[in-house]
Parts: C-alpha cells; structure tokens; sequence
C-alpha cells in the first residue's frame, strides 16, 4: 500500500538518503528497505522496546517500526540563552554505539518517544532545538552555570553538566564544545526592529488583548513546541501508528465522536512520552548509588513509589475528548486537559534534567537534589490530577 | 549547583502600597502546604471582585517565572479594600507572592530585609509578559519584573539592562548604585560617530563624555555594535566620583546588545580600564569596603566581577561565603569569553 506515498517516490528518497549524516539524523525504513552502509538500524517492535541491527537490508515483522540512523559526528549552533542570541555554543556530539550495559540505549527511546508518533524523519534542526530548550531551561533553573567571563575552572564544571545532561536526555555524546560569535548569523538589531514593528503592527489593530486564564502557570521548562513545519516533512508515514495510550472501553459507546480540538495531537504525544519515559527514567533513579544514610534512602524509595504511582496514572488516564459516558467535552475543556499534559511533560523533563545532576552529584548536594526531586514529583502529580478531573479545577475548601 | 531551595524561608511575607487617596495598604502574603488546595487564594475585606482581580494578577504574573512549584499553596490577603478603580496596589500583590517564596528580594538582600517592609506602585494589562506601568520599587523605577535583577525585557523593542556597581561613601553610606544602559536599533550608519549615539542625561559634561568614550571603545573592542545602536544610559545614583562605574557599564551594554552570556541574578561589577578598545579591566581604589559590601548584598544567582588584580587581595573565604548565597565571583583581567 505504501507504493504511491511520498515517501518512497525515487527522487525524494535519494535525497533523503543522501542527507544523512548532515541535516538528517534518522529516517524511517519499511521492511525490505535498504539502509545505507554507515548507519545503524533500530527497529522497535509495538510494545516499544528496540533492537539494533547493522546497516543493510532491513526486516521487521509486520506492525514494527524501523529507522536508521547516521552516527554523526554532527556539528550544531545552540543559543544558550534566549536574551543573548548573538552569543552562543558550537556543539559537535555523535550518537555512540550501543553500550551493552543498559537494557535500553537512550537514543532509541528518544526516538520511539518523540519521534515516531509524528515524523518519519529526524532532521538536525530538531534535534538541535531540543537540545537548546532542554540547556536553556537547566541555565535558567540553575542546574548549570554559564555566567558572564566565565572562569576556565566554571567553564569545566559547565561542560561536564552539558555532556551529562544532553546523554541523559538525549543520548548523544557531546565530544567538543566552544562558545562562538553568532554575529554573522543572528542580527540583535534586527531583531528588536521587528518587535517594533510589531508593536505597531498590534498597536494600528487595537485590539485588546484578551485576559488569559490560567489554570496553573505552566512556563515551567517548556522549550516553545518544535513543531516542524509541515512543509518539511512530505508524506504521510505509511506504517499505521502504534497507539499506546490506554483507552478506556467508554469511548466505543454509539454518540457522536466529539470535534477534535486542535489540542488532541500535543495532548496523545504528551502522554505517550510519558507512558514511554516515566518508566525509564525510574528505572534509571533506581539504579543510582546513594550515599550512606537512612533518610536519603528514604526519600529515594518515597520518590520512586511516587513516580510509580504516576505512572500507573498515566496508564489509565481517560481519553480527551470525553467528559463523561456519552458526554462530549468542549473545545475549551480539551484545551485545558491538553494544558495540564503540557505541566506533567515539563516536570518529565525536569526529571530528567535531575537525573543528569544526581548521577554526577557529591554527598552534600543530595538533600537539595532530592528537595528538587519532591518539587518535580508534585509538579508532576498535579498536572496529571488535572488533566483527569472531569470539570476545570476543584473548588477551594472553606478553610 | 545552586538552586534556591525552599527549606529555610520564612512563611509569611508582606509588601506595602501606597494608594492614590493616601491611604497604605499591606498585602500579606502565607505559605501552606497545597495539599489539593488552589495555588493562589486571595481575600479582600468587602470586595471580592478585588480579590478575585488579584488572582488574576499574581496567576499571570507567575507566566514569567522559569520555576513552577506546585507543592505550596499562597494565601495573600490586604488590610483594607481599595477603591474599586484603584489597581496600583496589584505590583504589590505581585512582590509579596514572590517575596513569600524566596524569589524577591533575593535572600540575604538588603539588610533588615525581614523587617523594612518593602513599598511598591504600579498595575499592568500585560502581567503575562511581565511588562508593568508607572511601577516604582522603593524609590527605583521598572518597567519590567525582570528589571528587579537587571534582565532586559523579551517583548520589548529597547533592550534595558541594569549593572549594580559598589559606591563607597565613607562607611556608613555605601551602596551598591545601579546603571541601565538602554539601546534601540537604528539603521546601519544612520547617526555619524559612535559617540553621539550615546546619550547620559542627568550626568554633568566630563560625565558624560566619559561614558561616551567607555562605551565607544569597548564597541571597538567588541567588533560588532558600531553604528548599529541609539543607547542611552541612566544612573540610580548620578552623583559619584570616579570611574569604577565601567566595568558594569560595559558589561550591562554587552548584555543590552545580546552579545554576553546571562546571569541569572543580578549583575554586580567594579573595575575601570585605560584601554577598553583593548578589552582590559584595570583596578580600582577602595577594595576592603567594596568587597565588605559586595559580600552583604550579593544574593543567588548573582554575578560578582572585579578586577584581576584583586585576586590575590581577596579576603579567605571570601569567594565561598558568596557561593554559600548563591552568588559566583570572577576577578577578570579582560572582557569576552573565557
């Protein structure tokens, strides 16, 4: 059936092929494809979990999904912090062979969470804006340090973060990393004349801005959505989907299917991140060394208890677009389900960025850490009991 | 590895206003455990439409922070009900739910901090961008939440940043004065030389052509920014001696053009230099009572710089003592990176 998809037209596809390696991570293969000699292939069956092959002819079974990707090495520009944007880091990682100690490479799971439910290729560009939301938001929770006249021993200290938590988050290998004049690239001049433009653009339509209404302010270590352009990517995957939000038995009821809000895609990849990462990432705090104390240990067993409670909420979470058996919830109400998945998201990101840190920490950084972490799990909770509750925010108690 | 952390804050925190009608108010801000509980209440004797507008406020205000925290919930109520047209108490609303959490002043702030209560003006359509109008601070100022440390305004087109630099006034008088340096683009070699780019009123004549001259060599220094930008610096405190105000100077214009990495705090510098074309910092009188003063106020997040000839002179311990606030301290023998 994949025949007449874009996809595969010759033309397309050789470029594609061609781009790996520069401005294209991973491409997505069917079963009989061949994957061209210097990649590696992933193919993850419907439960999510991955086996890597070598380059060639690739087989999967029906239902799984391959890709292939280029090792790299891969060179990025990422602006570190968003007030500075002529001022930036010159980043060159690869995406390392597998390490046979871990029964899931990071990589991968990267791949099966972020980039399959919506792209059948990953290109650079991407890649690289996650990187830089996921160091922006470490620099502005102070995670890492990257202060003015940075000093060579703060230079070191940052750079050991940066490997850390871009291996953790994203499995790459950063093997070199200077700071770089984005001046050729980025003009600040020009930048603040088309804010002024704007505001006189905004100003001509007078229109008043509408007052928001927030359920829970949700800036939190959201990098702005990557959203690629659709232009970017042709076709549409021909592999069907595998859905692995649970869905209730509920939703197969005879009423009308409620209008899909345009917040239903971000809300499923939201929750099928963290159907697929929340496991991972407390798999990957158990297996961390404490230092010696009970209330450490403690407050380490209390918080993998509280991820696993969460994510068994995950699990079962109810569908978008239904407020009750037979009652479809408006757009406004989906809009708002879809808003805490976005809280629950940023705090798993968050949890990972923390992993990172509690992986390189000293004895005497955990309290603080582990304080963090509390944060992270009642951020977390909180977006997920929203996100379930059947009509907008519980009422304050008279108290 | 500095994160503020929520342990050892007060629970209760206050900030007063000063009404149109003479009147002062006092927003009381608690802390308590969330458990289910809504993240902000308010209360208003008389007036819940106040209350409810303050919830509003302090709900937006919280867009422009970068650290969501759930687990505690804000209990903010006022001594008295305002008028119901009246809205400059709603900065005040806004200090004291982050005042409560640690967020402002910065721990370890001002001295007395707990006690002086803090006194602020202003309202805003936009508390979602963090933009505020006729907003004062103490006696400060802002035009933008960020501008309490000093950061620019992201939806802004003139860039403002502020560099706090040590002032010595004989001991008891010593303060940490600030400077803004605010640039505005303009076509490319619209406006002559650099140096009559660059406006500082309120500065007497051989002032300002020494921050003209300051500004205009480290632009050279720099590379990029020559004929690119109006700029016009303020001072907090204009009437000072000496030129150890530069060092910030430069360096708040550096962040005001985007072209230097960020502090998450605020940025705290003393230093002049005979050659900033060169990008070198040289010393500066006064050490002990600056660095005495630098030590009291620095607070996380904060970036103290000083000049490399310091960095033998400095007190022991001097340097952990500011990392236990959360501050980091480099003495620099040039600007730029590394």
């Amino acid at each position: 059936m994949g025949w007449f998809s874009l996809r595969r037209t010759p033309a397309a596809l050789a470029a594609a092929v061609d781009d790996l390696g520069t401005g294209l991570i991973a491409l997505r293969r069917g079963a009989g494809d061949m994957a061209p000699p210097g990649t590696v292939v992933v193919v993850f069956n419907p439960a999510g979990q991955a086996r890597r092959g070598a380059a060639g002819k690739v087989t999967c079974a029906s239902g799984d999904t391959a890709f292939c990707f280029h090792p790299g090495p891969y060179t990025v520009d990422i602006t570190p912090f968003a007030a500075a944007p002529e001022w930036g880091l010159r980043l060159r990682f690869v995406i390392d062979a597998a390490n046979p100690h871990v029964p899931q490479q990071r990589f991968d799971l990267y791949l099966c969470a972020e980039v399959v439910p919506d792209l059948d290729r990953l290109p650079l560009t991407r890649l690289a804006a996650a990187m830089q939301g996921a160091v922006q938001s470490a620099l502005a929770h102070g995670a890492l340090d990257l202060p003015p006249c940075t000093a060579l021993v703060e230079w070191h200290a940052f750079r050991a973060g940066l490997n850390q938590l871009l291996y953790t988050r994203f499995g790459v290998t950063v093997d070199d990393c200077v700071p770089v004049d984005l001046g050729d690239q980025v003009d600040f001049a020009a930048v603040l004349q088309a804010r002024a433009q704007q505001a006189a653009i905004d100003e001509q339509a007078a229109l008043p801005a509408a007052p928001l209404q927030p359920e829970l302010h949700s800036m939190s270590a959201l990098p702005p959505p990557d959203v690629p352009d659709v232009s970017e990517v042709p076709g549409v995957p021909g592999i069907p989907e595998v859905s692995v939000t649970a869905r209730p038995p509920g939703t197969q009821s005879g009423a009308a299917q409620p209008a899909a809000a345009p917040a239903a895609g971000a809300d499923a990849a939201g929750l099928r991140r963290l159907f697929l990462e929340l496991p991972a990432v407390s798999r990957d705090l158990r297996l961390l060394d404490l230092p010696a104390g009970q209330a450490l240990f403690q407050q380490h067993q209390a918080l993998l208890l509280r991820l696993g409670m969460a994510s068994l909420n995950v699990d079962t979470m109810p569908t978008l677009g239904w407020a009750a058996p037979d009652q479809p919830l408006d757009a406004s109400g989906q809009a708002r389900r879809a808003g805490a998945t976005r809280i629950a998201v940023g705090a798993l990101d968050e949890a990972w960025a923390l992993l990172a840190r509690l992986q390189r920490a000293e004895a005497g950084d955990w309290p603080a850490l582990l304080d963090d972490a509390d944060r992270m799990c009642a951020n977390l909770e909180t977006g997920l009991a929203l996100r379930r509750a059947p009509h907008g925010e519980p009422r304050e108690p008279a108290l | 590895m500095t994160t503020l952390s929520m342990i050892d804050l007060p629970r209760n925190a206050a900030c007063r206003c000063l009404l149109a009608d003479g009147r002062t108010v006092t927003v009381t801000a608690s802390r308590r455990p969330r458990a289910n509980r809504a993240d902000v209440k308010c209360s208003v004797p008389n007036a819940p439409a106040i209350a409810e507008r303050m919830q509003q406020v302090v709900r937006l205000a919280r867009h422009t922070e970068t650290r969501l925290d759930s687990r505690d919930q804000v209990v903010l109520s006022m001594d008295l009900a305002p008028d119901a047209g009246q809205r400059h108490w709603e900065l005040a609303a806004v200090l004291a739910d982050r005042m409560v959490r640690g967020l402002y002043p910065p721990q370890g702030g001002a001295p007395g901090a707990g006690t002086v209560l803090a006194c602020a003006q202003g309202w805003s359509d936009r508390w979602h961008l963090g933009q505020v109008n006729d907003a004062t601070v103490g006696d400060t100022a802002i035009g933008h939440l960020g501008a309490l440390s000093g950061h620019a305004d992201p939806a802004s087109a003139v860039s403002s940043v502020r560099a706090w630099f040590p002032l010595h006034s004989g001991g008891i008088n010593d303060a940490l004065a600030w400077v803004e340096v605010s640039v505005f683009a303009i076509e490319e070699g619209a406006g002559g030389g650099e140096e009559e780019t660059i406006a500082a009123p309120g500065l007497d004549l051989a002032g300002q052509q020494d921050v003209r001259h300051t500004l205009a060599g480290a632009r050279h220094f720099d590379g990029r920014g020559l004929g690119r930008w109006r700029t016009v610096v303020q001072f907090g405190q204009p009437r000072f001696h000496g030129g150890s105000y530069q060092l910030a100077l430069v360096m708040a214009d550096r962040l005001a053009r985007g072209r230097e990495f960020v502090p998450r705090g605020r940025l705290i510098a003393t230093g002049m230099s005979s050659a900033w074309h060169a990008g070198v910092v040289e010393t500066v009188e006064g050490r002990e009572p600056k660095l005495a003063l630098i030590a009291g106020l620095a607070g996380p997040g904060d970036r103290v710089l000083l000049p490399g000839a310091w960095q033998d002179a400095l007190p022991p311990g001097f340097a952990a003592a500011l990392g236990q606030a959360g501050a980091s301290v480099a003495c620099i023998d040039r600007i730029g990176m590394i």
